[in-house]
């Protein structure tokens, strides 16, 4: 017999709370296999445009065409905003610029959907040179030699011999495991780049009467001798997030200087050496320094932090990318108070030093038709004109060009920026990506990132690089 | 018998109201309307369904591959590789370490938001004016989105200059160091997510019926034993639905480690899913990152299961149909 109560209700209260149920259920398992339909198979790439360009150079020859850039807002990025440097693109070549601006957390993850699902929506995007290694093998980046080597295609006037060799190799690679930067296709132009090096409080230094350190021991003393955790100040700030670009600043650089490497190559297999003894002695200074002259929350810390707590005067030191340390000169807390230094040279006197650039490179699955339009606006924003103008501006800190460099840049920065031309001089000659390249760079650094953090937290040293060798090299060599 | 369902007679032969008095018939619907009428309603959850089953293939699919961004055009069938890889605890992409922080988490933050919410519910259960403007508040922090809320939480828990340990008086403490970092995202959680346990309890509670209490309480019986022998009983099933939701939602936690120190330090807040993320999104590992994610998917269906289960007996306890 029908409940006549139930038939009014519709659902009894038992019905409401087994959907209620069931509908948790769904919740919580359905979308889970759904977030795993990502990737779609593009197709590869093949054959460049530039040969389709003959005849005499001409800034016009792609005129009246339009192309979209991807961009991460960035002092490069605004300084060219504030000169309407496209603007003035686009009266030279008649081409439209249009730009999306993705902010850099979330830049590379987007770069690397729209690429990956073959989507030509963006032809040129600003890049970093590692991303070469992972963008680079399936065939997401053209290569831009052809485009470089085609004078019907670029300027006399670009000179790209101007470009300071480190960053040039450093964007070149024929994606062999292990194989030396400086071989393979040009996959991005250098447009403005960053050296890992030592910002510091130069009044609080000058007022005690000390200089930066030369050598890491020194250093680490120093950085303890800075520290007054009852006034919330302390010695030296550096990243210790969970991330590859905790290595890459000044970590890799210390470690480079000390004589430590990532991986030897023997025969194409790469046998990681990040657990070396040289290396552990290392990674012990390197924790050991941040447990006591650190920031309290150092495994959270990434650059902006860093730079911040030098800016608010509670980092005496910074060990970063100077380009994000300049800015802080202005405008702060310790505005013209700061000071650069090389940092501690290693035991055999090295300043080898770790580099990052930002590049532009060219969508290989954009409409061939937009390729020369591309290219152009790359040899614009790299070109001397485009660079000296940025220079001047004084918030263009590296320009990638040795003539931009000792010409415009070193008349804006004037004796403003104390230390900042000598240190950069110092170390350029030795400045180039010290990393082995490999496919699995991201994955792998930042596992490194991770063992760091392990040996901040009491892991042994030792046991920990080994372990983090052995995982590594099931990775690099798979 | 003829039951009244709508207040006319089954099988009775008056015309509906309208109709009477001569009323115009409404125009006749063509056969092929009627039949197709049916399917065409199903379209839209035929659509939506698909819409879910495609992508959980093609994740499945993934599993069997070596699909990644170095094999991204020549991916090859590789059967249960992945698998034997996540799941032997000799190999370097073992589940072991994120499959037992997902727990942890999910465990943790499940009792506590439960129990709180069960208590906050009882509280404001009773009709005082704090309790009815508490009601309301109280569901605040579930309009805030778990990434921004997190990212709120990580500055109160900085160490340097963090709300938390200047009102607690804690100096330095680093609420985000290894040892604490997975208790302080649980804390997040139950932030986040009491309010739901306690708005879906309190509701639960309203909707009991008054006599059993009135009787228990002619018969003089004390709040402790009637919340014991009558009450909880009775909202149980509601604290089951309430439990179902947050275990399952736990299980498949992204946000808050993710925004609070990216799964660190170290592993200590690497998650299943925050692993998913940086094999399927970061690193390019598609196969790699869907097969945990399957994984989770099974964990979870297994655990869904389980628990429907268990509902579906309080249910019954609750109804009186089963001791």
């Amino acid at each position: 017999m029908i409940d006549e109560r139930q038939l009014r209700a519709g659902l009894s209260r038992r019905d409401v709370l087994i959907g209620l149920g069931l509908a948790g259920a769904a919740l919580g398992s359905a979308p889970l296999l759904s977030a795993c339909g990502v990737g779609t198979s593009a197709p590869k790439s093949s054959s460049s445009g530039a040969a389709a360009v003959t005849g005499s150079f001409d800034w016009k020859k792609a005129k009246g065409k339009s192309i979209r850039v991807l961009r991460t807002p960035h002092a490069y990025v605004s300084s060219y905003d504030s000169l309407n440097l496209y603007k003035e693109f686009t009266d030279l070549t008649g081409i439209e610029v249009n730009v999306d601006d993705i902010p850099e957390s979330d830049y590379f993850t987007k770069l690397t959907s729209e690429l990956q699902g073959g989507g030509s929506a963006h032809e040129v995007f600003m890049t970093g040179a590692y991303f070469i290694w992972q963008y680079g093998p399936p065939g997401w980046m053209e290569d831009l030699t052809p485009w470089l080597k085609n004078s019907a295609a670029t300027s006399a006037d670009y000179d790209f011999e101007d470009i300071f060799e480190g960053l040039r190799t450093s964007t070149r690679w024929d994606f062999k495991n292990g194989s030396a930067l400086g071989n393979g296709g040009q996959f991005a132009i250098p447009w403005g780049f960053e050296t890992n090096v030592v910002a510091y409080n130069k009044e609080v230094f000058d007022k005690r009467g000390i200089k930066p350190a030369e050598t890491l021991d020194n250093l680490m003393q120093l950085a303890v001798d800075l520290t007054d955790r009852s006034k919330g100040t302390y010695g030296i700030a550096f990243r210790g997030s969970k991330s590859w670009a905790t290595i890459h600043p000044g970590f890799m650089t210390q470690f480079t200087r000390e004589g430590a490497k990532d991986y030897t190559v023997d025969g194409g297999k790469l046998t990681p050496v990040m657990n070396s003894d040289t290396a552990v002695t290392f990674t012990k200074k390197w924790v050991e320094m941040a447990k006591t002259a650190g920031p309290t929350g150092w495994t959270s810390y990434e650059y902006p932090q860093c730079t911040q707590d030098l800016a608010d005067g509670k980092a005496m030191m910074v060990y970063d990318a100077d380009s994000a340390t300049y800015p802080k000169n202005k405008g702060t807390a310790v505005a013209g108070k700061l000071g650069w230094h090389p940092g501690p040279a290693g035991p055999d006197g090295s300043y080898a030093t770790n580099l990052w650039i930002w590049s532009l490179a060219m969508n290989s699955a954009a409409k061939e038709e937009n390729k020369l339009a591309a290219w152009l606006f790359i040899q614009y924003c790299t070109s001397k004109e485009a660079l000296n103008k940025a220079a001047t501006t004084g918030n263009f800190a590296d320009p990638v060009r040795k003539s931009v460099f000792d010409g415009a840049f070193k008349t804006s920065i004037g004796d403003k920026y104390p230390g900042y031309v000598e240190t950069f001089e110092k170390v350029i000659a030795s400045t180039k990506i010290q990393f082995t390249p490999q496919k699995k760079f991201f994955e792998t650094t930042e596992d490194w990132a991770t063992a760091v953090q392990d040996i901040y937290g009491g892991q042994d040293a030792k046991t920990r690089l080994d372990a983090l060798a052995k995982a590594t090299s099931d990775k690099v060599n798979a | 018998m003829t039951s009244t369902v709508t207040g006319r007679s089954v099988g009775s032969e008056t015309p509906p109201t309208g109709m009477e008095g001569g009323g115009v018939p409404p125009p006749s619907i063509p056969k092929w309307r009627r039949s197709a009428w049916p399917y065409l309603l199903s379209v839209p959850a035929v659509v939506l369904t698909a819409g879910i089953l495609y992508p959980f293939a093609v994740g499945v699919y993934y599993t069997v591959l070596n699909y990644s961004i170095e094999h991204q055009y020549d991916a090859f069938f590789v059967g249960l590789d992945n698998f034997k890889s996540v799941l032997s605890p000799s190999s370097t992409f073992f589940v072991g370490n994120a499959a037992k922080v997902t727990i942890e988490y999910a465990l943790a933050a499940t009792i506590i938001e439960t129990v709180l919410g069960v208590g906050i519910a009882l509280l404001l259960n009773r009709a005082t004016v704090i309790g009815r403007t508490f009601e309301k508040v109280l569901i605040l922090p579930l309009m805030i989105a778990p990434a921004i809320a997190a990212t709120m939480w990580k500055f109160m828990f900085n160490a340097d200059f963090g709300v938390l340990n200047y009102i607690l008086g804690l100096g330095r403490f680093d609420w985000l160091s290894k040892g604490f970092v997975l208790p302080s995202a649980v804390l997040v959680d139950v932030w986040i997510y009491t309010p739901f346990v306690a708005v879906l309890v309190l509701a639960g509670i309203r909707s009991l019926p008054r006599e059993p209490f009135e009787a228990s309480s002619v018969d003089a019986a004390g709040p402790l034993y009637m919340f014991r022998r009558l009450m909880l009983p009775l909202i149980w099933p509601y604290i089951l639905v309430a439990v179902i939701f947050r275990f399952m939602d736990c299980l498949k936690i992204f946000d808050i480690p993710q925004v609070l120190t990216n799964g660190g330090p170290g592993t200590a807040a690497s998650t299943l899913q925050v692993n998913a993320y940086k094999d399927l999104i970061q690193n390019g590992e598609f196969s790699r990152g869907s097969t945990y994610m399957f994984i989770l998917w099974i964990l979870v269906f297994i655990t869904a299961r389980l628990l429907v289960g268990v509902l579906g007996k309080a249910q019954r306890r609750a109804a009186g149909s089963e001791d």
